[in-house]
């Protein structure tokens, strides 16, 4: 027999003593689960905003503007350089993208891994009016694209169709079915986009090739979009590594949007972390009070063990596995409840987000929760050790 | 073999100083049977608790088998303990939530006995007649029992010197006397004891009896010599 069964028999006997300590951390552990779960949702919730966002990445042709002056008269700027980037950069770009990206990640198989989408603008009269009809790869736009809805009609699918925008379709009453002139090659509609409140309801997408062709552009294309398909992607790596290799290109980091929403994000749960950290205080409070009255009422039992041939360091020991135990029970306790906590207050703070158990906060909450108990046992303990063995039956 | 020398207990300071012992003076031979007799708050629980190191003397030392014990560290007097001295109460003072073997079994777990431990506490239970009583939990003992089950917790460590501080006090005559003969029975084998009671029949067992007063040895008797009377005020130094 060991010391350990003693204390589970003693805790068997005291069960509600305990299961009171164990609510004290369990609180505290709630709130910190709680918060670390609605925070992950939130992230996650956010990540797929991100991936939303579309391309990470936007290489362009290099152009240069120089200011021309004729003494001291300015003669404006002068653009200098390709506007059009060659088709077959894109390879090189690809190797480029998939390479730091398997870099980065340790990933080692082959195949694709980041998305190019090249695109070539046209700006060019339909049916009477300047738009902008935008050449696109339709296989590789539409997983950039991923928050586009076709609301009328179906998603490119031959080189003669198009895609019209939702402002675009109404400014030229085109509807799916309707045929329109590019510079003399005929095309159809076969799809409305639902309105995204971005450039694109103005424009036109027709299959890259196609455009290519009507306008002489073939083997050109105005960008690329790239999409690293992973939030950790090392997106300015991939840029700076563009620009060094590729000649006639600029690629740029598109800074995200959603940065400044993950800041924000990160000084949220800061701060909850610090409310979970105060409630936790709070909780160890509670703990120390229930351990201090359970110590107390135990003098007697302490003074027993003593007696019979406890040392110190032996009672300290029944005090800590009580407190693991009580951490054990606490930390199972707030788990549970942390993730029910969340669960009712998640969809309040980030509208429409999952929230699911996270069971990797088991052992955190574990873990929290019986350093919260053995901290609080302590002081109480140590004050038990030190109670004269006489004194402890003269107290009855 | 056991000596208190001039030890003296004072609780409190000032008005509130209460003398529970003063200038005590004793001598027990190994395999002595003591009885300490004497009014209530006569200093007898005090002096008991000075002995086998649960208490300090104010002054005065302890000497245990030619060891000063009065001015040890707590974690010396865990050897003490653990070794040369056991204890049996009146309340008999058992851990509630074990049974009678694991009241038995506690002394050899904190020693960090193993192997063997479960036989030896048996053994011992049987000795003091609960072989059959042993998964019982105090509260399911009778008090004889439960002094049985202190007495064997007492003994698993085989101690030199068993210190009973009225162990018959809550129990009616015929099971005093069963705990009694039991005590004998021990001294008879080799154990020391140093036992206080109220009840004069039972100190008239004990080879010697001490009488405290106010903190003071108010006489001694050699129960062997027949002595019936106590020689009041009796300083013995």
């Amino acid at each position: 027999m060991k010391l350990y069964r003693i204390v589970l028999k003693d805790i068997v006997r005291r069960k509600k003593r305990v299961l009171f300590a164990a609510l004290g951390v369990a609180i505290g552990t709630m709130t910190v689960v709680g918060i670390l779960t609605i925070a992950l949702a939130g992230q996650e919730k956010i990540y797929n905003q991100l991936e939303k966002y579309g391309p990470n990445l936007a290489v362009m042709p290099a152009i240069n503007n120089v200011d021309t002056q004729l003494g001291d008269l300015s003669l404006g700027t002068l653009a200098v350089g390709e506007n059009y980037i060659p088709e077959e950069k894109l390879p090189e770009i690809r190797q480029i993208a998939d390479g730091e990206i398997k870099a980065a990640l340790g990933i080692t198989d082959e195949g694709n891994i980041a998305t190019l989408a090249p695109k070539l603008y046209v700006n060019t009269g339909v049916k009477g009016t300047s738009m902008m009809v935008v050449g696109v790869e339709p296989e590789e736009e539409i997983k950039i694209k991923t928050w586009w809805k076709i609301e009328e009609g179906k998603y490119i699918e031959g080189s003669d169709q198009v895609l019209v925008g939702a402002v675009a379709a109404k400014l030229l009453a085109l509807n799916t079915g309707d045929t329109v002139d590019l510079n003399g090659n005929t095309v159809t509609v076969v799809g409305i986009l639902e309105e995204t409140g971005s450039n694109d309801d103005y424009q036109i997408f027709v299959p890259l090739e196609t455009l290519q062709k009507a306008y002489g552009k073939e083997g050109l294309v105005s960008s690329i979009d790239i999409r690293a398909l992973c939030n950790a992607c090392p997106v300015e790596i991939i840029a700076n590594a563009i620009n060094q290799n590729i000649t006639g290109v600029r690629a740029i980091a598109v800074k995200q949007v959603a940065e400044a929403e993950m800041g924000v994000l990160e000084r949220m749960n800061k701060f909850m972390l610090a409310l979970g950290g105060i409630t936790l205080a709070v909780g160890l409070f509670g703990v120390v009070n229930t351990m201090m009255s359970s110590v107390n009422e135990r003098i007697k039992d302490i003074g027993i063990m003593r007696a019979v041939g406890a040392s110190r360091n032996q009672i300290m020991r029944v005090f800590i596995y009580e407190a693991i135990v009580i951490g054990i029970v606490g930390g199972i306790f707030g788990y549970v409840a942390g993730t029910l906590l969340a669960y009712v207050i998640g969809p309040i703070i980030f509208a429409g987000t999952d929230i699911s158990f996270v069971l990797q906060y088991l052992p955190l909450s574990l873990a929290l929760a019986i350093f919260v108990a053995i901290i609080a046992t302590m002081y109480p303990a140590l004050r038990a050790t030190r109670v004269r063995v006489a004194d402890s039956f003269r107290s009855l | 073999m056991l000596e208190v020398n001039n030890v003296s207990k004072i609780y409190g300071e000032g008005t509130a100083k209460v003398v529970a012992l003063s200038d005590v003076y004793l001598r027990v031979n190994d395999g002595d049977f003591i009885a300490v007799m004497g009014p209530s708050g006569s200093g007898k629980s005090t002096l008991l608790n000075i002995i086998g190191g649960l208490d300090y003397p104010s002054s005065g030392e302890v000497i245990l088998d030619g060891k000063r014990i009065d001015n040890l560290a707590e974690n010396a007097l865990v050897d003490v303990r653990r070794d040369k001295v056991a204890y049996v109460f009146q309340q008999y003072h058992l851990l509630p939530s074990l049974t009678a073997l694991e009241n038995v079994l506690l002394p050899l777990i904190f020693c960090g006995a193993n192997g063997g431990s479960y036989k030896k506490a048996m053994d011992i239970l049987k000795k003091v007649g609960l072989e059959k009583r042993a998964g019982p939990k105090p509260s399911e003992l009778s008090g004889g029992e439960q002094q049985r089950v202190a007495i064997a917790r007492a003994l698993v460590n085989e101690p030199s010197l068993i210190l009973a501080d009225e162990p018959t006090g809550n129990m009616d005559r015929k099971t005093g006397g069963e705990i009694l003969s039991l005590f004998e029975q021990l001294n008879k084998e080799g154990h020391g004891i140093i036992m206080i009671t109220h009840d004069r029949e039972i100190a008239r067992q004990a080879k010697e009896i001490i009488v405290l007063q106010d903190g003071q040895i108010a006489g001694k008797i050699n129960s062997e010599e027949g002595g019936g009377t106590i020689n009041a005020k009796e300083k013995v130094v």
